[in-house]
């Protein structure tokens, strides 16, 4: 990745991380969008798997950080998911849009898996109630959302040769 | 370079199992000890994205407030409207509670419920929440406490249909309020407000109706009692008929709003409703029957008045009559003392010539006779 490609990238993941802290409250969803899993993704394929999981860890920290749920288990999931994403970079770079959307659906699913483990700490029905309801649904949600941010922001991301 | 590439694995899972490390002590802190380093990432780098967040949080608060805002709005402007439903539909209950209390017997009350077809423009039938078993029978008049409504067409056990005054098959006798014109009322053949009109046909051209003349049921033809409520005249129709009339109708009733009616049993149709919309019509009936008394001793009086003058007139010719003929040396005849009652009373006797009575001439005699000057031996 040349260093116009490494700022068109830092660029419309930052562009994805305000949305997260600006839109995300707005809507206020019950099964809401995650504009960070998008960014992470989008970052990760761009980088080696060590890079994408300290790349994870940072943007976990950050959302750890902000949010009130248990320090760390964000930066734990994104770490894992990042790395994971940089290490199927292969398939995710496939140009494929319904395809880049399962893979968003996949990754929010077990980014989510991660931090409600972690974070519960414990098995309840309420934790399976939003393991197999309400975090498919937001992953469904933020696959849609990422496809739509990935097709709108893809001029910006695309490598001039000319 | 298989060399580098195996580096650069080890370089991967050596930074992921970094992370993860780093991020289970994260987990696994205790709270007073990962606080200060959240509150250092809020503080520093995070700053702005906390900015963000918070004006977007107040956006969305600010938004939910004015939503509720409108909705408590909108729900008391709902209750207004209910309130005001309800304010009506009270008025309407008191309205047929009334008519009720004035009727007293031969009716069931029942709620109406409006049913027109999407095909139809006007509503010309209604479904009523009682039936035969209740007492409801066909032709059963429906009505309400503005006037009628119309009449019951199928009898179910448990509801009727009736049509209203709007069916195309809707007829009723019906006079004016004075009971001066009759005729029969059709529903009137228009679009609109007009398709809620009604038309008196068959009024005898010699009677004219003034436009705010009220028209009730006459009772003739046996399906509505006499005296009901049915409009008030507006104006007069032209039609090629010549001997009779049509007039305009605005009905009492606005099916609309018609909401609970009363149907007339069949006893009460026989029986008639007496004085319960007819207010108009005895009243004027009692303010004719004043009008004639009043016409009738004015015109007793009157006669009353010009016999006694022309008694004494009379009296005073005859007087000056007699003084004349007295002055002339005649003789007069004394009236007889019942003569002025008699022509006062209208018994006109033919004038009597005076008479010359015997003992009159005779006590004019008397009074020249000598023995009236004969003086007496004594």
């Amino acid at each position: 990745m040349n260093w116009t490609g490494a700022v068109r990238t830092m660029l419309v993941c930052a562009i994805l991380i305000v949305l997260h802290y600006t839109l995300r409250p707005l809507l206020a969803w019950r099964a809401s969008i995650d504009f960070l899993i998008v960014a992470l993704l989008l970052g990760s394929v761009r980088l080696r798997p060590g890079a994408a999981a300290v790349y994870g860890f940072l943007l976990g920290l950050v959302a750890d950080s902000i949010a009130v749920s248990p320090f760390g288990a964000a930066a734990l999931a994104m770490s894992i998911v990042g790395f994971g994403a940089s290490w199927l970079k292969a398939v995710f770079f496939a140009d494929n849009l319904a395809l880049n959307g399962f893979f968003l659906f996949l990754a929010k699913w077990i980014f989510d898996l991660i931090f409600l483990i972690v974070g519960h700490r414990a098995i309840d029905p309420e934790l399976a109630m939003q393991i197999f309801v309400w975090s498919p649904l937001a992953a469904a949600v933020t696959a849609v959302a990422g496809v739509l941010a990935l097709s709108v922001l893809k001029p910006l991301m695309e490598v001039r040769t000319t | 370079m298989a060399t580098a590439a195996r580096y650069g694995s080890r370089v991967d899972a050596g930074l992921l199992v970094g992370c993860v490390v780093l991020s289970l002590i994260a987990v696994v802190l205790k709270d007073e000890d990962r606080e200060p380093v959240a509150s250092a990432l809020r503080r520093s780098i995070v700053a702005p994205l906390v900015s963000l967040q918070r004006g977007a949080e107040r956006w969305r608060s600010a938004w939910v407030t004015s939503e509720q805002r409108q909705l408590a709005a909108d729900s008391i402007a709902i209750r207004g409207i209910k309130e005001q439903a309800l304010l009506v539909e009270n008025e309407q209950l008191r309205k047929v509670v009334g008519l009720g209390s004035r009727l007293e017997w031969g009716f069931v009350p029942a709620e109406a419920v409006h049913s027109a077809a999407p095909s139809e423009d006007v509503v010309t039938n209604m479904t009523l929440t009682a039936g035969s078993l209740a007492g409801v029978q066909r032709y059963n008049p429906v009505v309400a406490p503005e006037g009628l409504v119309g009449v019951v067409q199928t009898a179910d056990p448990t509801m009727s249909v009736a049509i209203l005054y709007t069916s195309p098959d809707f007829r009723a006798s019906a006079m004016s309020a004075d009971a001066t014109a009759f005729g029969i009322v059709y529903p009137h053949t228009g679009r609109g407000s007009a398709a809620y009109m009604l038309e008196l046909r068959g009024v005898p051209t010699r009677v004219q109706l003034k436009p705010g003349t009220q028209i009730f049921t006459s009772g003739l033809g046996g399906t509505f009692p006499r005296g009901i409520t049915i409009g008030t005249v507006v104006s007069e129709l032209k039609t090629t008929e010549p001997w009779t009339r049509t007039y305009l109708l605005r009905p009492a009733v606005s099916p609309s709003h018609v909401t609970t009616v009363l149907v007339l049993t069949a006893q009460r149709v026989t029986q008639g409703t007496g004085n319960v919309w007819g207010a108009a019509v005895n009243a004027d009936s009692a303010t004719r029957r004043i009008a004639a008394a009043n016409d009738s001793i004015a015109r007793q009086a009157a006669l009353i008045e010009a016999q006694a003058r022309r008694a004494v007139l009379d009296s005073v010719r005859r007087a000056t009559i007699d003084s004349v003929r007295r002055s002339l040396g005649a003789v007069v005849t004394p009236e007889a003392p019942d003569s002025a009652a008699g022509r006062a009373a209208g018994v006109l006797s033919t004038p009597r010539m005076p008479v010359q009575r015997r003992d009159t001439t005779r006590a004019r005699r008397d009074s020249i006779r000598p023995d009236t000057t004969r003086k007496s031996p004594t």
